[in-house]
């Protein structure tokens, strides 16, 4: 909200505290101040002075050279604008004067003429009739006779002011207005707060009840609704002082009483509406919930189709305006407007949280009501209006006022002090509490140990001991407060989880083998995830939708990291960071069915990915490794996953369950993706993972016993899986400790869809092995391998 | 007899100064001292000496036989070192070259932030507990004292899946689940992904936070500034000061806004914390009394404090990023710069 530091002085005497001095004790007191506005920011050295006389212009037709006094000196200035007279009292910016319009103006010469500065124009001052009158003449802004010549006219405008900026937290809606600031302020400095001038003659003796009949069909919606009327208006332009303040907050003065309205709510934070009362047909005023199909013309003149659960104003025949977020075309204020209704009401914020949302129409007032608004205020809000009619004499105030509704009392909160210290940590001296509260206007009083305190009815938001205790240490300040550190406090002996801890492990393992962690967003859009399938018709039906994304790129929640590693990779290799070995852990989000009545299934994933050379192979046994350091003797086995290369891919297993799949990207994939290079990608299921891991260490005694290598050079058919042939290899040789591939070989010596691997055996047994030990069952071996898998002893 | 000894050792001495490797030291060896060599055949040839002059010629030959072994072994020595240095005079590499580049792997900066932040807490007894990311409106909003219509709503702006199903707004949920599923005294901290609608240099529609929540008797805002100050020394430097400024959420009373003193210029006032000399790094409170009860917890009995933490912000504030976009953007060249 903005507070115009003029019109908190009206209120409050903040002695010589400047603006800064002053946003550093409002941010200490909670709310932070945005922005501290100067209003005559950019204009400088332009004052007020009179011609003293005018001359033509030797050289120019347009142009007239006038001798200004300026107070302390006579300027010679020449000027085209031809409203200017003899006698006028003008702005006039001297030499190196600056503009709010941006203008920098300095001594030269026109036509050959000196000219010492400018006269200035309203347009060329930023000013309007708002701030003005007479600004919007076109030529030379004419300023009043009795101006003091020589004065600055950021004086003159009333802009030597100071705007500051405050956002105010969502407990506070009280805050919201001038006079709300100003009362807080009052209570941080510990000074008085001015009450308001309420005070108004009745002049019409009629009563209230003869101009018009109000009844609220729907009070929970409108749980309060007051209205008073003033007769007799004249409407005209509002008077300086308003229109500026007005301005100030940034509002354009439109007439008096719609100014008056306007005033109100700034001042007090109580959206009102002024009715025509012409326009209300058989003077009656219902609030009530629209009928369905049922339309409205707003202010803003679209017409709107109003749903069932929408608050209506509305007289005996039809809605006159949308409950606390804008009249109708036809209720406002005219020119020739004789009675006016003032309606000051309290509608549900949830209501027209909704109204508003649905409609897509917001306005200060909705806003305001959506904070919520307290109805005690609202019948200040109404008085105030009144006063304000009868100081700008633009009306009669007619006798009486409405009201419906229960309107809020003084409530009472008391508990033992104790509390605080035992909430704070600290002691506050009683006559600090009583002297915070006060200040605050919270009446507070001490009896023995007992805090008593009668809340003010605009202070909604203090319910319970803690709200007092902050409100105190609020204004006490919390640099009271000092470290401690948890010293009364019983011993836990926290740590990570599991979980956690074996999350860590991944990770350092991926990363001490030269990959790179990534973090994506957890969803995305249609695109990004169709082009996971070789026809870009991937079935996302199953992806959770989120109702409201930031737009369709952000609509689906992930079922597979794969998607964004891709555009990662694709993303690296368009700034040419070749080279890539990347991986993500993170969730994606299950569920089988559509729309959710549960929470899904969050399941970690891990995604690896490698364009490096030989990358199948690379991240496929950087996996197993991996695997490996988790106790999972993992093995694998041919796989169908549609974005992976049909042959160049694989299923890793832990016995008989798919932990994941590891392969390089379908060529047309990888196409779909931009991505420029052979990748190898693999995605994990970490819950799985962490579910068979076995981290058990136990250890088991070192071999004795010295081992036999043998080598054997197979020949297989070309398509032979290596791992056939070492499984038959441990299954029959019983002595063989391990077996690997050390070479593998094709060419014109094997023979054609041929190739011949080469295999290192390792035999141990339980005594040192002679060779007769093994040679039955290497035969054995052989036969089988044979037998089995067609494979041979190269020769 | 004696002349030819002599003339032997002579010879011999000759033929070692003239070798020049290990092989020909080992055939003057054979050739001299070997089985058939010219010593060895003196030796046989005594059986021929007369009595008297067999120990004279005896003694000559055995002589003659450890002197030229002596030599032989100091010359073959010698030799060995010899081949040795010039091997390793051959043997040699360009040590500047630089053969194997960018092969290390980095965690991603938010992890290392917050392993940083976790490896903090820990160790004064807090737990991690993580929580869901898709949870119920009651976790998010109604259990954390925020109702509907509640203003506090329009403080984050949700994304919802179903009218009551919604990305979680901040990790505060698990403060409820905790308290659930546990009893005082609890210290747990809960690090996970969080969501707003909300995208510019400093907002990201996902972020993550670390939230903390500490249970007990006899708790109070005192402790929340000790361990967090606690907590910011070690993140930050020795001398960190913390500062409480007063706020608001609906799930903590008193709230607070929680401003370290800057870690760059040490409070004097710089870009970092646009001359302030603070920078705001959390929020955090007691907690409200209708949490605790909602959870079962004896608000009379027991107090607590809870904080939460923006993973995302404390990373810019320790590296010094301007936008955060470029957490989620992924370039090597970003990621790369975390490899300490």
């Amino acid at each position: 909200m903005k507070l115009p530091i003029s019109w908190l002085k009206e209120y409050v005497d903040i002695g010589d505290i400047t603006p800064i001095e002053l946003c550093e004790k409002l941010v200490n007191a909670g709310f932070e101040v945005e922005e501290i506005i100067y209003r005559g920011e950019g204009m400088s050295n332009v004052v007020v002075g009179r011609i003293l006389d005018i001359s033509k212009h030797p050289d120019a037709d347009k142009l007239l050279v006038c001798r200004i006094d300026i107070g302390k000196e006579v300027l010679q200035i020449v000027t085209g604008a031809p409203n200017v007279f003899i006698g006028a009292v003008v702005p006039v910016a001297t030499h190196n004067s600056y503009l709010p319009c941006g203008k920098h103006i300095t001594r030269g010469r026109l036509r050959g003429v000196e000219s010492n500065g400018m006269l200035c124009g309203g347009e060329e001052l930023c000013v309007t009739e708002d701030i003005y009158h007479g600004a919007s003449v076109d030529g030379i802004l004419i300023l009043n006779d009795n101006e003091i010549i020589g004065e600055d006219m950021v004086k003159v405008l009333g802009l030597d002011d100071y705007v500051l900026d405050i956002s105010i937290t969502a407990n506070r809606p009280d805050c919201g207005s001038v006079y709300g600031m100003c009362r807080e302020i009052a209570g941080i400095l510990g000074n008085q707060c001015k009450e308001l001038d309420l005070t108004y003659n009745i002049t019409v003796d009629k009563d209230i009840k003869q101009y018009v009949n109000v009844k609220v069909y729907d009070v929970d919606l409108c749980t309060n609704y007051a209205m008073s009327v003033v007769d007799n208006v004249t409407i005209a332009q509002s008077p300086l002082w308003l229109t500026r303040r007005l301005s100030a907050v940034g509002l354009r003065g439109i007439n008096n009483l719609v100014d008056i309205t306007n005033y109100v709510l700034i001042e007090l934070g109580q959206p009102m509406h002024a009715f025509d009362y012409a326009d209300i047909t058989d003077k009656t005023i219902i609030v009530r919930r629209a009928n369905k199909g049922e339309n409205i013309t707003l202010l803003d003149d679209k017409e709107y189709s109003l749903g069932e659960q929408m608050l209506v104003i509305a007289d005996k025949t039809k809605p006159v305006g949308l409950a606390g977020i804008m009249g109708g075309v036809k209720s406002g204020i005219k020119q020739d407007t004789k009675t006016v209704a003032f309606e000051s009401a309290i509608f549900a914020k949830g209501s027209i949280r909704h109204t508003s949302k649905d409609l897509n129409v917001r306005s200060d007032s909705s806003a305001r009501f959506e904070r919520g608004l307290d109805d005690y205020t609202s019948l200040l809000a109404l008085d105030r209006a009144l006063h304000l009619v009868q100081q700008l004499k633009c009306g009669q105030v007619v006798k009486g006022q409405i009201k419906i509704g229960e309107y809020t009392g003084l409530r009472e909160i008391k508990f033992d002090k104790s509390r605080i210290v035992k909430l704070l940590g600290i002691e506050v001296p009683d006559k600090d509490i009583v002297r915070i509260l006060n200040g605050l206007g919270i009446l507070a009083t001490i009896e023995k140990t007992t805090l008593n305190c009668i809340i003010p009815p605009y202070r909604a938001d203090l319910t319970r001991p803690c709200d007092l205790i902050e409100e105190i240490i609020r204004i006490y300040g919390y640099s009271h407060i000092t470290p401690t550190l948890l010293e009364d406090c019983r011993i836990t002996i926290g740590g990570r989880s599991s979980v956690d801890t074996d999350i860590n492990k991944i990770k350092g393992l991926l990363v001490s083998c030269g990959y790179n962690e990534i973090v994506t967003y957890s969803f995305g859009g249609r695109l990004t995830y169709e082009k996971l399938s070789v026809d870009k018709n991937a079935d996302l039906s199953n992806n959770i939708k989120l109702l409201n994304p930031l737009g369709e790129e952000f609509s689906l929640m992930r079922r597979t990291l794969v998607a964004d590693m891709l555009e990662v990779i694709a993303g690296n290799q368009s700034r040419h960071n070749e080279q890539l070995s990347l991986f993500e852990l993170a969730k994606v989000y299950l569920t089988d069915k559509l729309p959710l009545e549960s929470l899904p299934i969050e399941q970690r994933r891990l995604c690896v990915a490698s364009t490096c050379q030989d990358a199948f192979y690379t991240v496929k046994d950087d996996l197993l490794s991996l695997l490996a350091r988790m106790g999972i003797d993992a093995s694998v086995t041919s796989c169908q996953c549609e974005y992976l290369h049909p042959n160049i891919s694989a299923s890793l297993m832990c016995g008989d369950r798919v932990i994941g799949s590891v392969g390089l990207v379908h060529p047309t994939v990888a196409d779909n993706y931009n991505i420029k290079s052979a990748v190898c990608v693999a995605e994990l299921d970490v819950d799985t993972i962490l579910s068979v891991k076995d981290d058990n260490i136990k250890y088991k005694s070192v071999p004795r016993f010295p081992a036999i290598e043998r080598d054997f050079a197979l020949v297989a058919d070309i398509d032979m899986q290596s791992g056939k042939i070492i499984e038959l290899i441990r299954k029959y040789c019983k002595h063989s400790e391990s077996a690997r591939v050390f070479d593998v070989y094709c060419g014109d010596q094997v023979g054609n869809n041929k190739k011949s691997i080469a295999i290192n055996v390792v035999f141990r047994g339980e005594g040192t092995l002679t060779d007769s030990d093994i040679e039955g069952e290497i035969k054995k071996c052989l036969s089988e391998l044979n037998r089995q898998l067609n494979v041979v002893l190269r020769v | 007899m004696k002349d030819r000894i002599d003339g032997l050792i002579a010879r011999c001495r000759g033929e070692i100064a003239t070798c020049t490797c290990v092989q020909s030291l080992t055939e003057c060896k054979v050739k001299f001292l070997g089985k058939n060599g010219e010593l060895t055949a003196i030796l046989r040839g005594m059986k021929d000496l007369s009595p008297e002059d067999k120990p004279i010629i005896g003694s000559l030959v055995n002589k003659a036989r450890d002197e030229l072994a002596n030599e032989l072994t100091i010359a073959e020595q010698s030799l060995k070192q010899a081949e040795l240095n010039s091997k390793l005079n051959n043997e040699k590499v360009d040590i500047t070259w630089v053969k194997n580049t960018d092969k290390s792997g980095t965690l991603h900066p938010l992890t290392k932030i917050q392993n940083l932040i976790i490896d903090s807490f820990v160790p004064m007894g807090f737990e991690v507990l993580e929580g869901p990311e898709i949870e119920t409106e009651y976790y998010n909003f109604e259990a954390l004292n925020v109702p509907a219509d509640h203003p506090a709503r329009d403080m984050q702006d949700t994304f919802y899946i179903t009218q009551n199903i919604l990305l979680r707004t901040h990790t505060s949920p698990n403060q409820v689940r905790t308290m659930e599923a546990k009893k005082p005294p609890i210290k747990m901290l809960c690090p996970g992904r969080t969501y707003r609608a909300d995208y510019d240099a400093s907002h990201s529609p996902v972020f993550h936070q670390i939230e903390g929540l500490v249970i007990d008797e006899n708790l109070t805002l005192c402790d929340l500034m000790g361990t967090l100050e606690c907590v910011a020394r070690k993140l930050f430097s020795a001398d960190t000061k913390v500062r409480f400024r007063p706020s608001y959420f609906p799930f903590t009373e008193p709230s607070v806004e929680v401003d370290v003193s800057c870690c760059k210029c040490g409070g004097v006032g710089c870009s970092v914390c646009k001359g302030t000399g603070w920078v705001e790094i959390l929020g955090a409170g007691m907690v409200h009394p209708y949490v605790l009860e909602n959870c079962g917890i004896d608000s009379n009995k027991y107090t607590g404090f809870a904080f939460g933490l923006g993973v995302e912000r404390m990373a810019m504030i320790k590296y010094g990023i301007t936008d955060i976009r470029l957490f989620f953007e992924n370039d090597k060249r970003f990621l790369k710069q975390f490899n300490k």
